[in-house]
């Protein structure tokens, strides 16, 4: 019972990190209504402003956050105006793809810099063993865990209660009617696009120091899964996206711990599959494209 | 002068390019773009690879195996998605190539990372020009006929389509099915030539490559894409002093060929209508 | 101020090769309230659509308050001048609340105050829309939703008010509520222009009528005149005075 218990939360422990990904990108999804498939790679770059700001400025933890965040949230800002606003109104897969050559770029581009291999990681927190009734969790897990529901609790706020947020969603629904009521659809494509990479940002920081290792290539890892929570849940609600990372997590937890590890990344795709050959708008229903 | 040492393998590999790109157009012209065909033909190396390395099979039955193995991946494929949008069916093409490069990164047997190698080189320039000519002929035979057309109508106009009675359902499986025949063809062939398959080539990345042939080269006829199937085959190998940065420029290539032409290089009706736009300007709702 | 509050001239909107108006000519006095009546098809949501600059006009001049031309100007730049849109089916935020779609309508405003006040005045006009304020605007009813799209488009109090088709869909009964409505709040200076089929109704509430046919304007004149004309009768009043 207790490995269950501990499996599953280990599940929810990654998961968390998918959802942080898999938000970001289903917001620049339903509200650009393109596919940035540079995110995960911003992700990636996140990890390294932060890496490189621990060893340039300062190795204390909310510094080499914000320094994350903040390289990612430029990078976005920058394949917004660059990449992704040129393109508005062509069809999507133009963006797909050009945004898929940024992909490139960066992560060789990286790859020249940094390597190809995984780095070393400032690993920022103590490690200590946190007991929660039987169960034994790292305060590095924990706080990673605590991170990325920090910024999942942000996100949802400022979709829920802020003026922006709102009309974010309403851009979401509606474009056509949220600009007639006085929404200017660029600037908050934007401003969510910004926002998603500096929640990809923290999110790399987080995953960094936990495992003490950074890699080029991280971002496919995250990448994939995050895409394949987006089409699963849907992406008409915020909640099913979150729901949905999470349970993936939590169902590869079990299925490495109970079955075989070497299934885990093959969960994702039959979950996928299943759910869209049911239910082609995602299990929470998707805005009409 | 550069020799004949270093044309062979870039014609080869054009030519086989030209063998995929044409079951990438086949599928193509039912509307249904698929963004799994490296892996396919991954899978189509594989098979063959297995047969020919482990059981010792002759050549040509391993190839046709491969091939009918690509014909069920892609009526599976086809039958998945028949449910789904246009935009949806792209993506989920999308997931199963990488989904299926991951499960073989995970297999041993198909030596798991590393790929399986070991492979026989069976493929010949004979091969590879026999190979191609029966790859055109087959595309160009299928774009001239009943099935071809009803292919065209059941992209363009579904519903018209169907109402003349038009199973879009079966149009749609069997031009998967065939041009993934093709392709799986196609990567058998590679497998014997470059002499291992690994998980690596089933990505996005290499998928994206055959597209932009369709891309570059137009589907109003099949000359365009295998035309571009060559032309862009031979450049990187021609590039290729620019060693570490190759990729770097390509993808820079990429990124400035379509802000260049953001409406692609053909009329969009072509590889199924932009039904996404951006917001503004456009009809929702 | 003099002049017209919205001035169309010579407006031709084609979507590709189709033309959906052709060279319509309508204004809309201070004050006003102006029908515009034609089947479906007719290209009446065009017009409305080229005045918010949700569609792009071939040619043509789209003036407001006299001097500015609206054709340069973007969707919610033409929103902040005081136009407020009723689309057609409410077309309301499904997925957000009552209170939030209210909001929605004062999102021009930076002003939250001002704003909050606006929506409380009109919870109050709106009891029924009070009681429902935290619901998802998807869930009411069909009344309901156009008494939100309504007070959506209220609460930036514009000048013009442009709504497509209010009656669509709705019972009688609730038709007769909203032509009332549209009455009561023009009576407080908002102009209307109304694209709609439903002309008994509308003729009834307007100072001057349009008709519109294959996106040409083929009628125009005060309300009462257009109602009694042949073509008019036949079409959309069933055949009788």
């Amino acid at each position: 019972m207790i490995l269950l218990l501990q499996q599953i939360l280990n599940g929810l422990i990654i998961g968390s990190t998918y959802a942080v990904v898999a938000v970001g990108f289903s917001l620049v999804f339903t509200v650009l209504r393109v596919i940035n498939f540079a995110h995960p790679d911003i992700f990636m770059l996140g990890m390294f402003a932060g890496l490189w700001g621990a060893h340039l400025v300062s190795s204390n933890i909310v510094v080499v956050l914000l320094l994350g965040a903040a390289g990612a949230g430029l990078f976005g800002l920058v394949l917004e105006q660059v990449v992704i606003r040129p393109l508005r109104g062509r069809d999507v897969l133009m963006t797909l793809i050009a945004t898929l050559g940024v992909a490139i770029m960066l992560e060789n581009g990286m790859a020249l810099i940094e390597g190809p291999d995984p780095v070393a990681y400032p690993t920022l927190l103590p490690q200590a063993p946190v007991h929660l009734g039987g169960i034994a969790i790292g305060s590095r897990q924990l706080a990673n865990f605590a991170l990325s529901l920090l910024v999942l609790g942000f996100a949802s706020w400022y979709v829920r209660a802020t003026r922006y947020g709102r009309a974010t969603r309403a851009i979401a629904e509606r474009p056509d009617v949220a600009a007639a009521f006085g929404v200017n659809v660029d600037v908050i494509a934007r401003i969510t696009v910004v926002l998603a990479s500096m929640m990809a940002g923290v999110a790399a920081v987080s995953v960094g120091a936990l495992y003490g290792s950074a890699w080029v290539f991280v971002g496919t890892l995250y990448g994939l899964k995050a895409f394949i929570v987006m089409l699963v849940a849907g992406n008409r609600y915020f909640e099913g996206v979150v729901a949905v990372a999470l349970g993936l997590g939590v169902v590869e937890a079990l299925v490495t711990g109970y079955i075989s590890s070497s299934l885990t990344d093959a969960v994702a795709f039959c979950l996928l599959i299943l759910v869209l050959y049911f239910r082609p708008d995602g299990l929470f229903g998707s805005y009409a494209i | 002068m550069v020799s004949w040492g270093f044309w062979q393998p870039v014609i080869i590999f054009s030519l086989l390019n030209v063998v995929i790109t044409s079951g990438l157009y086949i599928t193509a012209l039912s509307g249904q773009l698929s963004m799994a065909t490296a892996a396919l033909a991954a899978i189509g190396g594989y098979a063959s690879a297995v047969l020919t390395t482990n059981f010792d099979w002759p050549f040509l039955p391993a190839i046709l195996v491969a091939c009918a193995l690509g014909a069920g991946c892609g009526a599976l494929l086809a039958l998945l998605t028949i449910r789904m949008r246009d935009f949806i069916l792209k993506l989920t093409t999308l997931a199963f190539g990488e989904a299926i490069g991951v499960i073989a990164f995970n297999i041993p047997y198909l030596g798991g990372a590393n790929g399986f190698s070991g492979i026989p080189l069976y493929t010949t320039m004979p091969d590879v020009v026999i190979a191609t000519a029966i790859a055109i002929y087959v595309a160009w035979c299928f774009d001239r006929s009943r099935l071809g057309f009803a292919a065209r109508a059941v992209r363009d106009d579904p519903v018209a389509a169907a109402a003349t009675g038009i199973s879009i359902a079966q149009v749609r499986i069997i031009t998967f099915a065939l041009g993934t025949v093709l392709v799986a063809g196609g990567g058998a062939l590679s497998a014997h030539y470059v002499l291992f398959v690994t998980p690596s080539q089933m990505g996005f990345y290499f998928s994206l490559t055959y597209i932009i042939f369709l891309l570059c080269g137009g589907m109003q006829a099949l000359w365009g894409p295998l035309l571009a199937a060559m032309l862009l085959t031979a450049a990187p190998e021609v590039l290729r002093f620019t060693a570490e940065f190759r990729l770097i420029l390509y993808g820079g290539i990429i990124v400035l060929v379509v802000l260049w032409r953001p409406n692609g290089l053909l009329p969009r009706r072509a590889i199924g209508a932009p039904i996404m736009q951006t917001p503004i300007g456009s009809r929702h709702e | 101020m003099t002049g017209p509050l919205l001035t169309v001239s010579n407006l031709s909107v084609r979507y590709g090769a189709v033309p959906a108006v052709a060279d319509a000519n309508l204004t809309v006095e201070q004050g006003e309230i102006r029908v515009i009546l034609g089947a479906n098809g007719a290209g009446k949501t065009t017009i409305i659509k080229s005045i918010l600059g949700l569609q792009k006009a071939t040619q043509g001049s789209i003036r407001f308050d006299g001097a500015q031309e609206l054709r340069s100007l973007r969707p919610h730049q033409i929103h902040q001048l005081g136009i407020a849109w009723v689309p057609e089916g409410r077309q309301l935020f499904n997925t957000l609340s009552v209170l939030d779609n209210l909001r929605m309508g004062g999102f021009a405003s930076t002003d939250r105050a001002t704003t909050e006040r606006r929506i409380a005045t009109m919870l109050e006009r709106f009891p029924r829309l009070a009681e429902r304020r935290h619901q998802l605007a998807g869930s009411l009813s069909g009344g309901e939703q156009q008494m939100v799209a309504i007070a959506r488009a209220l609460v930036s109090q514009p000048r013009l008010l442009l709504m497509d088709e209010p009656s669509l869909g709705l019972a009688p009964m609730v038709v007769r509520d909203v032509f009332a409505l549209v009455r009561e709040f023009n009576a407080s200076g908002i102009s209307v222009l109304m694209v709609e089929q439903n002309a008994r109704q509308a003729l009834a509430i307007a100072h001057w009528a349009y008709l519109l046919e294959t996106g040409r304007v083929v009628e125009s004149g005060p309300a009462a005149k257009v109602a009694a004309k042949d073509n008019v009768k036949e079409i959309f009043l069933g055949g009788h005075a």
